[in-house]
């Protein structure tokens, strides 16, 4: 038990520890559901409002270990909750509040897919907090920025009639190793931003030559394809100039804009190029 | 906007960077501040120099050196404004044979990896569109697919070469008892493939003796860049067979760029 213990515990583990011990203690029964309203499922019957309060702070909304539960899902949000079923209990350890450890699946993935609506709106159309950098991404993920790398490389291997394999192979190193190297490049040229903060809002400006890659890929004329593309490359350089821009030196900006120009034209004739 | 992301408490996200050190924020060529000393590379003694030591006569007794892994230690090689950048370039098209006195005190690494990272793009893509017209030229009703190797190959052969021949000379020359700096044998070898960006947009043109007309002149203005530039390092002694080799390099380089891409 915790009360013979000669070595005061950390409040956060001494709460896990009683809820713990709250749970082999009281049996299920006695233990009230989740989420009254939700049809009974299979679930192991664990109340994430009945626990003893903790000392732990309320859960970040950038809390990465949420992030861990689950897969990422496709565009259009309809998810079966038997695809990501296996993820229900993460083993996040001690330290993770008792309510996203025990939540139904089905809100951790609700609440993931709305932080990566609210980031791309953030990122990528027009809204009054662009030119803060400060607001824009506090609450960063990867898992968006994945998902979009992830499908540009698919839509363009599928629009490919020979080695697909290569082009998405080619896609997906050119973009996340190119999303590294743009962020080392800033952080070399003396700016100052944060890596994966960073990494998450190139990402996320992908999202317009996702678009557009869509687009062309059900498109055939080669000039619909070119003025496409270089809609959606100056939307996508658009959303990425505040950030980069604000993180260096003035007399440097030129050369912490250029890779990012670079990356998303070469993205961009691949694309028109693809057939 | 000057303080940016700088005012940011980061150390409650997980996985941040503790930004470099903004030693550099005020100088350009001539800050004191880098104290790396940028003679040697990597420096010596595991980045300790003594006062008064042979090397530059550098003031400080430490040298930012942190180790392969710290993003500060390559800081000092990346010291450049955009207008120091853009004047490099034109004196590395520009025969004016002033180009190893610009980098003398500064030598940059941004030159090099854009330049070749542009490259390696640009002849991806134009090759591309070269065989594409070529072929639609020759043979108007033959398919013809995008053929992504070409990264790959453009990839290898522009970093290899711009990587591994600066490490050979700087072996060689330092065999033959010239003492010349790592770092300044990369920037100008990077800064002497830039004549090879304009010159690979104009060898899309689908006429075959405007392209071997065209690449003659890049290479030939790429190998004396280069063959200037070491005849520099090698001052003294006369090393003609290290120069003419480089040269001749620097040309075999142009004519594969010409046959493999844009045949």
């Amino acid at each position: 038990m915790s009360h013979g213990d000669t070595i005061p515990l950390h409040p956060s583990s001494q709460s896990d520890i009683d809820e713990i011990e709250n749970l082999i203690n009281v049996g299920p029964a006695t233990v009230l559901p989740a989420r009254p309203t939700s049809p009974p499922r299979a679930s192991i019957p664990v109340s994430s409002s009945l626990f003893i309060p903790s000392n732990l702070p309320p859960p970040a909304p950038s809390a990465p270990a949420a992030a861990y539960q689950k897969a990422p899902t496709a565009v259009p949000p309809s998810v079966p909750s038997a695809e990501s079923s296996r993820g229900g209990i993460a083993a996040d350890g001690f330290g993770s509040p008792p309510n996203t450890l025990t939540e139904p699946v089905w809100d951790t993935v609700r609440r993931d897919l709305s932080r990566i609506v609210s980031n791309l709106k953030l990122v990528v159309f027009p809204n009054p907090f662009r030119e803060d950098p400060g607001k824009a991404l506090r609450d960063w993920d990867l898992w968006g920025p994945f998902f979009f790398i992830v499908f540009l490389g698919l839509t363009l291997s599928w629009s490919a009639s020979v080695k697909k394999s290569e082009v998405f192979a080619v896609a997906f190193a050119v973009l996340a190793a190119g999303a590294i190297i743009l962020t080392l490049n800033v952080l070399l040229l003396g700016g100052h931003i944060i890596f994966f903060q960073s990494l998450s809002l190139l990402g996320y400006c992908l999202f317009p030559l996702d678009i557009g890659a869509l687009i062309c890929m059900l498109e055939d004329n080669v000039i619909i394809k070119i003025i496409v593309v270089s809609i959606t490359l100056a939307w996508s350089s658009w959303a990425a100039y505040p950030f980069m821009s604000a993180a260096v030196n003035p007399r440097r900006k030129a050369l912490a804009l250029y890779p990012v120009f670079l990356m998303y034209i070469s993205v961009g004739f691949l694309i028109i190029a693809i057939d | 906007m000057e303080e940016g992301y700088s005012s940011l408490p980061t150390s409650h996200l997980l996985g941040s960077v503790p930004a470099a050190v903004a030693e550099d924020k005020t100088g350009g060529a001539a800050s004191e501040s880098s104290s790396a000393n940028l003679q040697s590379f990597p420096p010596a003694n595991g980045g300790y120099q003594a006062p008064g030591s042979a090397y530059g006569g550098d003031e400080q007794a430490t040298s930012s050196w942190k180790g392969v892994c710290s993003i500060s230690s390559y800081t000092p090689y990346f010291n450049i404004d955009t207008d120091i950048v853009v004047d490099r370039l034109i004196t590395s098209v520009y025969p004016l044979n002033d180009f190893t006195r610009k980098i003398d005190g500064n030598p940059d690494m941004y030159g090099p990896v854009w330049i070749s990272t542009t490259l390696v793009f640009m002849l991806a893509a134009l090759g591309n569109c070269a065989t594409y017209l070529m072929r639609k030229r020759n043979e108007p009703d033959a398919v013809w697919n995008f053929d992504v190797t070409f990264v790959d190959w453009a990839a290898c052969v522009i970093y290899g070469y711009a990587l591994a021949v600066p490490v050979a000379f700087y072996f060689l020359l330092q065999y033959v008892g010239c003492n010349a700096s790592l770092i300044h044998l990369w920037c100008m070898w990077g800064y002497s493939l830039f004549i090879f960006l304009p010159s690979s947009l104009l060898l899309v043109a689908p006429v075959e003796i405007f392209r071997w007309v065209i690449i003659i002149l890049a290479g030939a203005a790429s190998s004396w860049f280069v063959a200037q530039n070491l005849k520099a390092y090698t001052e003294g002694s006369d090393l003609m067979v290290l120069i003419v080799s480089a040269l001749l390099l620097q040309f075999a380089l142009a004519l594969f760029i010409k046959i493999f891409f844009f045949m």
